[in-house]
């Protein structure tokens, strides 16, 4: 599909000229001049980031049974032997999760245990930020690493759709000098008036005001949206039917998993999305096998089963990754609950995924294994599992620029994606 | 000249009298409406720029003085507010218990979103809606927008549980009462609010090992008489909180008092939430109340940011700790910064920020003393910061509804309006509220459905609101005139010519004059010059 960014252009020789101006904004004119539209490719890759905002408890998420210290340390909230789902005779799938199953058995569902950030901090906003931002430690990181991603790997060209957040709010993570799509829902996006003809009219009238006005980010974001109502007006996705008998949960989630689905399906470039599951700071009664944990993995393992049920074949070119800021303490608290901790795990779904495996070094539960005596250690650096993804699947080339300030080393991948 | 002019005010603390002389009177009034209030009705600009925009703030600063009763005769359709948390946690029980019996009957049943009582789900959609009411309707504006402001700096989530009934006693009685009052009594007041105390936990953490009394006593007649259902006690003591929850104790430093970068530690979160044990909630699920369980307090020393706390202290040292946490030089440039970041610019200069601080330092915390400094600064006047901020979503629909002289239905659906823009109110999940900046709010999408809405409103099609733009702009033949009144009435003469010439263009060729009207103003609301302030 061939894209235009007149806008872009036309605003940014005006802000050349003009004083004061958004750096950002300044960047992303200068980015829109020197991108040239092509024609993309319908199977190119595609990343899905699910951020499980409020620290998951790894540990419950995915439980190393075989440990006697688990359950020691969890006489609440342990979740029992004989509801795990086994995986590998140590860890096993919180029971909630079982709808995943059949993905580790044919190889495409991997779990990464003790991974996080190198940064100790325990505050939910600073350790989200930097897992955005890509840089922990750095607060004044300006822009998220799948937002540089984008930046720098212009082999894969933009379209508008090419990063789309659902939620009302574009994240940290998709902000910076790339354009990028906030969405609250498909079917309400753009710019809604009952007549046809009139409808132009107006889309015409704010696009000239907008793009005369040369008001920063207000400019910029008001271009990616008029182009992408324009391309998703073409593309047509409102009569959208889920196959092969896929069935997404209610809530929040699902709904973003469906419409993901459906953007993959339009064709309409889509390479990164990203989506929020909330409702993971499980200080109070947490539970075990049942429970408030349970039904938030619940929704969280149905949905990705209808993910992948829904996108079957499609799923060879696509990798899900879920992420949380950090992992819960390994002692349940006074109120059978978790408190902040260091490492978490997390979740690699899709055809290229080297699945059917725990990965990443399990640094145990002893005391004397555990980070500042009471939490899981890292063991991998969020970072060396994102560098991963995006060398292997997305095919990016300059990770220096993603992650600046560190060193990406091949040696220390964990072996997420095949080769 | 200008610069020299203002350098005296800071040295000496003290204020002017005058506005800066660098700005029209218009212009003046018009900033002071946009960042002291949720900007101007028609007539507003004017009205402020002849009484003189100083002598407006003074009065904005001293709400109690301000005449609001078009506002309480608003309020009088708001149940809400004839409503106690004792009522409102009774609705609640009652609703779960009313699920458990179903339960019972059904085990297999699903909920429905119509379980829930009618007058729960009114009472629930009322709260958010009298907030934007309010924003957009109260003649004490400067106390709307630190309502909005503190709000968001001690953020409750409505969501969680039992807070769903507590918020509202939280906003009307911890939060509004004290928006312009001293910051300490403010902080202490939240600390000891059943809805904080429940959010961040507190109300669980307790000094492990202890025990409430009367499951004391009932243990003691079990053991000695052979008395009781020994079985029932061992799960009311699992169920009883085991320890310390530092919850509280790390969101207080990071986000209530000192900020991230405050130089608090680990331990001294640890410490906080020692000195905490024992705030709880008295009867939680029948009439919540603030309390302090001695029994469940931890009395041994602490050291909090290098200073110790002596053993054998009860709810006393929390009071110590809040007070010294308000005056800690940390906290004071913290919330300046926050307040500066609000009225001057995303990015605050630093001498807003020092002018904030020293009126801080010299007043022990009073806020209106602190806002007062910043709205006599140069910063605030500097014409870089005039229209430099984007509007949150709340500002934008509170601030087209003045400006359009739009009135309030009783459907109660504006607050759904602000919602779909990004922001629902009080459904904000992460302790640190909504962000006051543009990067926040301004994305494709969102700036998409805000000309939507603009051209709804237009068009006399705005939920929750009964529109009539003839009291406002007429429809006229001459366009020029057209739009010059829109620039007038609903703008506050911020219109740039840039937009006044794409009005004018875009409706050349419509002849039918009310058509014209409402097209030219959906742009004028939808446009880029009413996102900003």
């Amino acid at each position: 599909m061939a894209i235009t960014r007149r806008g872009f252009v036309r605003a940014g020789g005006v802000a050349l000229f003009s004083v004061g101006l958004d750096p950002l904004f300044m960047d992303r004119a200068a980015y829109a001049l020197s991108c040239r539209p092509t024609v993309l490719p319908s199977n190119r890759p595609v990343l899905v980031c699910l951020f499980q905002r409020g620290a998951v408890d790894g540990l419950n998420m995915v439980v190393p049974h075989g440990d006697g210290i688990y359950y020691q340390e969890r006489p609440r909230i342990g979740v029992p032997a004989k509801d795990v789902v086994d995986l590998d005779g140590y860890f096993g799938l919180h029971p909630s999760l079982a709808a995943l199953k059949p993905w580790w058995d044919n190889k495409s569902l991997a779990a990464i245990h003790a991974i996080g950030s190198p940064d100790a901090t325990r505050s939910h906003f600073d350790a989200q930020d930097y897992m955005e931002s890509g840089t922990p430690g750095v607060k004044i990181t300006a822009d998220g690493w799948l937002n540089r991603y984008c930046q720098h790997d212009q082999a894969h060209q933009s379209t508008a759709f090419r990063s789309v957040a659902f939620g009302p709010e574009l994240p940290r993570i998709l902000s910076g000098s790339a354009p990028a799509l906030a969405i609250g829902d498909l079917k309400t996006f753009g710019l809604r008036v009952p007549q046809n003809a009139q409808g132009d009219r107006v889309t015409r009238a704010f696009e000239a005001l907008y793009q005369g006005s040369a008001t920063g980010l207000l400019a910029s974001s008001s271009e990616e949206g008029f182009e992408a109502a324009r391309q998703l007006k073409a593309a047509d996705p409102t009569q959208y039917q889920p196959e092969h008998g896929a069935v997404y949960p209610n809530g929040r989630l699902g709904h973003s998993l469906l419409e993901i689905a459906q953007l993959i399906k339009a064709d309409i470039g889509l390479q990164i999305a990203f989506a929020d599951a909330t409702g993971w700071d499980t200080h109070v009664n947490q539970g075990a096998s049942d429970g408030q944990l349970s039904a938030r993995l619940k929704e969280l393992g149905d949905g990705l089963a209808a993910f992948a049920t829904d996108l079957r074949e499609r799923m060879s070119n696509i990798v899900v990754l879920t992420m949380s800021e950090f992992g819960r303490t390994i002692h349940e608290n006074g109120n059978s609950g978790t408190d902040h901790g260091h490492a978490t795990a997390m979740f690699a779904l899709g055809g290229p995924v080297s699945g059917g495996k725990v990965l990443g070094k399990w640094p145990g539960l002893a005391p004397e294994q555990r980070y500042e005596g009471r939490d899981v250690a890292v063991t991998t650096d969020f970072r060396d599992l994102f560098a991963e993804v995006l060398t292997r699947h997305l095919g990016s080339g300059d990770l220096g620029s993603v992650f600046p300030g560190y060193t990406v080393d091949p040696a220390r991948y964990i072996g997420a994606i095949r080769a | 000249m200008c610069a020299a002019l203002f350098l005296v005010p800071r040295l000496l603390g003290g204020q002017m009298a005058q506005a800066p002389p660098s700005l029209t009177p218009r212009d003046s009034a018009l900033h002071a409406l946009n960042r002291l209030a949720y900007g101007p009705r028609p007539g507003d600009v004017t009205r402020v720029a002849q009484m003189g925009v100083m002598k407006w703030i003074d009065q904005q600063l001293d709400p109690r003085h301000v005449d609001d009763d078009s506002l309480k005769e608003i309020e009088k359709g708001y149940q809400i507010l004839h409503e106690s948390s004792y009522d409102l946690v009774g609705l609640l029980e009652d609703a779960r218990k009313a699920r458990e019996e179903r339960l019972k009957r059904d085990p297999a049943s699903v909920d429905q979103p119509g379980d829930q009582p009618p007058k729960l789900r009114r009472i629930a959609g009322e709260f958010p809606e009298l907030a934007v009411v309010r924003a957009a309707y109260s003649q004490r504006q400067l106390q709307e927008v630190m309502v909005d402001f503190w709000t968001n700096h001690f953020n409750v989530f409505a969501g969680k549980g039992l807070d769903r009934a507590l918020l509202p006693d939280y906003i009307e009685h911890v939060i509004r009462p004290r928006v312009l009052g001293n910051f300490a009594d403010l902080l202490i007041a939240t600390a000891e609010s059943p809805a904080m105390l429940f959010y961040l936990d507190n109300w669980q953490s307790v000094a492990p090992g202890s025990i409430p009394p009367n499951l004391v006593r009932a243990e003691i007649r079990a053991r000695s008489y052979g008395m009781g259902n020994s079985m029932r006690l061992d799960s009311a003591v699992a169920r009883q909180p085991k320890g310390i929850n530092e919850n509280y104790g790390r969101e207080l430093m990071e986000l209530h008092t000192l900020g991230v970068d405050g130089g608090y530690t680990q331990a001294d979160v640890i410490a906080a939430a020692r000195i905490f044990t024992g705030w709880s909630i008295e009867k939680p699920r029948q009439d919540p109340q603030f309390v302090f369980n001695d029994w469940a307090h931890d009395y041994g020393e602490k050291t909090v940011l290098g200073v110790r706390f002596p053993g054998g202290h009860g709810r006393d040292e929390g009071i110590k700790l809040l007070k010294m946490l308000a005056m800690n030089p940390a906290t004071m440039h913290h919330i300046s910064w926050e307040l500066c970041q609000r009225f001057v610019a995303d990015d605050p200069p630093d001498g807003c920020v020092d002018d904030a601080v020293m009126a801080w330092k010299k007043t022990n915390g009073d806020i209106r003393a602190v806002l007062t400094a910043i709205f006599h600064g140069p910063d605030f006047w500097a014409r870089s910061n005039l229209s430099g901020k984007v509007k949150t979503p709340l500002e934008f629909v509170a601030s087209a509804l003045r400006a359009s002289g739009a009135e309030p239905d009783t459907t109660f659906r504006l607050a759904q309006v602000v919602a779909r823009l990004g922001e629902p109110l009080y459904q904000h999940v992460a302790p640190d509220g909504y962000h006051e900046t543009q990067d926040e709010w301004v994305n494709s999408g969102a700036l998409l459905d805000r000309m939507n809405i603009a051209v709804g409103l237009a068009a006399g099609r705005l939920p929750g609101a009964i529109v009539d733009l003839n009291r406002v702009v007429s429809p006229m033949a001459n366009h020029d005139s057209l739009v010059s009144t829109i620039d007038r009435q609903l703008l506050g003469g911020a219109m740039t010519p840039h937009t006044r010439q794409v009005i004018l263009d875009q409706i050349k060729d419509v002849s039918d004059s009310n058509a014209a009207r409402n097209f030219a103003v959906g742009m004028a609301l939808g446009g880029p010059d009413f996102q900003k302030q």
